[in-house]
């Protein structure tokens, strides 16, 4: 058992680290006045001289397009394939849109988002040239998203007790009409953690974009690095804003959950 | 308290691994046939080191998605050198302290534009186009602009894309980390072959469109037509001429060289 007073011994391990990166940092003279000027220097080179931070700015713009744009593809997508597939081992049995679904969940679940991303940009849309290529990662992000999204969802209506399908259509609610105004809702509220999950991936995801020539948030941070050659200060910046960002959105889940879950406490 | 010590201990015998190892001082390139070296992925350096280093490159050669990246991999001793393009190795002298180049060059090249396989039309338009900006002295003058002084202030907006014009999109690919013939600065591109492609964009009468990507990318770009040609300091080969088209050299005589710590290198 964790005693809750006091120090774990977790924390001191965590602590004795933390002390031994502090002296690496001072024994390599991080704490001198001429390091903070040069880090200084290099903070102003990166991000301030000719209004460089725009550049992250600009990918950020992207990062957040792509995301978003996928996100509502793969939710969209997710819904249909995981109805497809419940509804195959419930009421209503279409094997054909079964196979599909199923054959479409192994596939892009089962190669890697930017091997497929590749696919999509030089082999698939390879003759769609004024086609902006955003739009093209937001499909290829979106749909890959979706498979994962359908097994989540899947879950998610399977966890709901039978019984609930069973009164519903004992009620003369049809079966889609049970599963749209019965299950689903109360399905939505368990997946809602895991769904955003998915998404904090993805938005991690769309760093891969830059292989097909979009300027997202990572691109920009390597462009910066192209341009003063200095290796750190970008990256970390980089770091910082998707954690900045995700950490966000896991608040925002969290908020979330809790009002999704205000009828569950009487 | 045992656990502190077993961490402590561990972590001291990394840092002794780290900093303790022992040197050996490069003098020509035929030593560097048994060290750890590293190149840009998809760069004729890369085929150049993989030449020097034989059966030992599966373990020995590192290849890089950046240059920035291989310098810090240089610097920090996880390799002993990259083999890269003389241009951006000279910026990197400049900007890096302890670096060096050696004297002695791996090999010499020819720049050109690359094609898909059969283009021969926009070969011939561009070839053409390319004779008069270097006829006219436009060539030289930007070769001029980007080889003396700070170019990484050149403002994207005064380079001349040819917005409008009536003979559609040159769409042309580039890899924007490879100064001076291309950079992105801000929400633009700069750079040698940006100024140079953008004067021959106006020969065609047609507007320039950069796509900026991974550099190995660029071969897939250009046969699958997702663009026009591709435009990034490529080296002309005999390997890569069966599989894409180039035009006339716009840059003779490119040197590869070796890029190494100064501290390793002994003259």
């Amino acid at each position: 058992m964790k005693s809750k007073k006091g120090l774990g011994r977790g924390d001191t391990v965590l602590g004795i680290f933390a002390l031994f990166l502090l002296y690496l940092l001072w024994s390599s003279g991080f704490f001198t006045a001429a390091a903070w000027s040069d880090f200084n220097r290099r903070f102003y080179q990166n991000f301030i001289k000719d209004n460089r931070y725009m550049m992250l700015v600009d990918g950020l713009k992207a990062t957040i397009f792509m995301t978003s744009g996928a996100t509502l593809i793969g939710v969209i997508v997710g819904l249909i394939l995981s109805v497809i597939r419940v509804a195959y081992n419930g009421g209503a049995k279409i094997p054909v849109l079964n196979k599909f679904a199923d054959a479409y969940i192994t596939v892009l679940r089962g190669t890697p988002a930017m091997v497929q991303l590749l696919i999509w940009n030089f082999t698939i849309f390879a003759s769609a040239r004024d086609l902006n290529t955003q739009y093209i990662a937001i499909l290829a992000f979106g749909l890959n998203s979706g498979a994962y999204v359908a097994e989540i969802f899947r879950g998610g209506i399977e966890a709901i007790d039978p019984g609930q399908m069973e009164a519903a259509r004992s009620l003369g609610l049809s079966y889609s009409t049970s599963m749209k105004l019965v299950v689903l809702p109360q399905a939505l509220r368990n997946v809602i953690p895991m769904l955003f999950n998915e998404f904090i991936a993805l938005l991690k995801e769309t760093s891969i974009a830059g292989y097909i020539g979009i300027d997202d948030l990572t691109r920009a941070g390597q462009n910066i690095q192209a341009l003063t050659l200095e290796h750190s200060q970008p990256l970390v910046m980089v770091a910082i804003i998707y954690l900045v960002i995700v950490m966000l959105l896991s608040y925002l889940v969290r908020k979330l959950e809790q009002y999704l879950s205000r009828s569950k406490r009487r | 308290m045992k656990k502190f010590l077993a961490v402590f201990t561990i972590l001291v015998v990394l840092c002794t691994a780290a900093f303790g190892a022992e040197e050996t001082k490069i003098k020509s390139i035929d030593q560097l046939k048994t060290e750890k070296l590293a190149a840009q992925r998809g760069t004729i350096g890369q085929f150049l080191a993989e030449d020097l280093l034989g059966d030992k490159k599966g373990e020995l050669l590192t290849t890089y998605e950046k240059y920035v990246d291989a310098v810090m991999a240089l610097r920090q001793k996880k390799i002993k050198a990259i083999v890269m393009d003389e241009m951006p190795a000279k910026r990197f002298l400049n900007q890096v302290e302890g670096l060096a180049i050696m004297d002695e060059p791996l090999s010499v090249e020819n720049y050109a534009i690359g094609f898909r396989k059969g283009n021969t039309e926009l070969v011939e338009q561009v070839n053409k186009a390319l004779a008069e900006i270097k006829a006219d002295g436009t060539l030289a003058k930007i070769f001029e602009k980007y080889l003396t002084g700070d170019y990484t202030g050149v403002d994207p907006k005064t380079i001349d894309f040819n917005k409008g014009a009536k003979g559609g999109k040159l769409v042309v690919g580039t890899e924007a980390g490879f100064a001076p013939y291309e950079l992105k600065v801000g929400s633009g591109f700069i750079g040698i072959d940006v100024e140079m492609c953008a004067a021959i964009a106006k020969k065609l009468d047609r507007e320039l469109v950069i796509e900026n990507m991974n550099f190995d990318a660029l071969p897939m770009a250009v046969s699958t037509n997702k663009v026009d040609m591709i435009c990034a300091g490529i080296t002309v080969t005999e390997e890569r001429k069966e599989n894409m088209d180039f035009s006339e050299d716009y840059v003779v005589g490119a040197k590869q060289v070796i890029l190494i710590n100064a501290e390793d290198y002994e003259k």
